[in-house]
């Protein structure tokens, strides 16, 4: 309510309330003067009701932590999927390469049919590109899971539960798969190991 | 030269097992862990053991350190390959008595170098 338009309203119930003690009203008089402590009061009701809303809303928003944490099973099975489905891809393209190593061995022996053992290397490594084509399949998975799990971290920020920093593994020595670069530690190279091995006298 | 490969991923060991042949080391076996490795180790016949260190159950470095305390087995060359790449995990696996470390991913030619500098160490102590 715009500010003039509020006055005249206050002016109104103030003349109405001097006209009523002028007539010795005191039904009208106590009316008028409830709609002018309604007024004084409102701001605070207005306040009162939008705090009460974001509770509302925050307490509505926790299922929904819920349903995000849920989908976390869910992104396991798919990387369990990935795992399966990289696995396989690998064995496919190593039974195209030892195929491919018996069929140089032939093509080294005398009198090998050199056109039909080529035209068989042929699919073979054709073969084996496509083997490479579950890199679009599991990336596109783990990308995925990768939303999911930045779903969670948001959610649970979000109520106020922002994970502390990511627990470093209390034994250097304990095994903790590939360092990933940017993530974790930098890992030693091939050289490094060597350098320490042989300063260790191996 | 009868070989042990021990790896988790079956991957990684048909890989490990190619490139031993491509060596002259046709005379491989397999094994996923190092429990399984451990057994059949025990039944003899082997003379030198390939392992990964970070797999489920028996760890390498568990089964390197196995090897070094069984009276039987504690001369045997463990070479381990694997992706624990920490100067504290190699201090460590060395203590351990490894004769060599092999961080990956690796090439043919490392794995050729370090199979080469492992016999020629054996050879000369013997």
């Amino acid at each position: 309510m715009s500010d003039p338009a509020r006055n005249a309203e206050i002016a109104s119930h103030l003349r109405a309330a001097l006209a009523a003690i002028g007539h010795a009203d005191d039904a009208t008089l106590k009316a008028e003067l409830r709609a002018i402590v309604q007024w004084q009061e409102a701001p605070l009701l207005a306040g009162l009701a939008k705090l009460s809303q974001q509770l509302g809303e925050a307490l509505g928003e926790l299922p929904v932590v819920d349903a995000a944490v849920g989908e976390l099973p869910d992104a396991c099975a798919r990387l369990d999927h990935v795992v399966a489905m990289t696995e396989q891809a690998t064995h496919r393209t190593l039974d195209l390469v030892e195929a491919s190593q018996a069929l140089m061995e032939q093509l080294a022996a005398p009198g090998a049919d050199r056109e039909a053992l080529l035209r068989d290397l042929r699919g073979h490594l054709s073969e084996m590109a496509l083997a490479q084509s579950y890199q679009d399949l599991s990336g596109q998975i783990i990308r995925k899971v990768a939303g999911i799990v930045r779903g969670v971290h948001d959610q649970l920020a979000a109520i106020g539960l922002p994970p502390g920093a990511a627990p470093r593994a209390a034994d250097p020595r304990a095994a903790s798969g590939p360092a990933v670069a940017g993530v974790d530690r930098p890992a030693a190279s091939q050289q490094d190991a060597d350098d320490l091995l042989s300063h260790l006298g191996l | 030269m009868r070989i042990l490969v021990v790896d988790d991923f079956s991957t990684m060991r048909r890989i490990v097992k190619n490139l031993l042949a491509d060596l002259g080391f046709t005379n491989t076996a397999e094994a996923e862990d190092g429990g399984a490795a451990f057994t059949m180790l025990k039944q003899g016949g082997f003379d030198f053991v390939v392992t990964d260190w970070n797999m489920p159950g028996v760890t390498g470095i568990e089964l390197l350190r196995m090897i070094r305390a069984d009276d039987k087995l504690k001369a045997l060359p463990v070479l381990m390959v694997t992706a624990e790449a920490k100067r504290e995990q190699i201090i460590e696996a060395a203590q351990a008595g490894v004769n060599g470390y092999i961080i990956k991913p690796f090439t043919a030619a490392t794995l050729k170098e370090k199979l080469d500098k492992i016999f020629e160490r054996l050879g000369s102590a013997a």
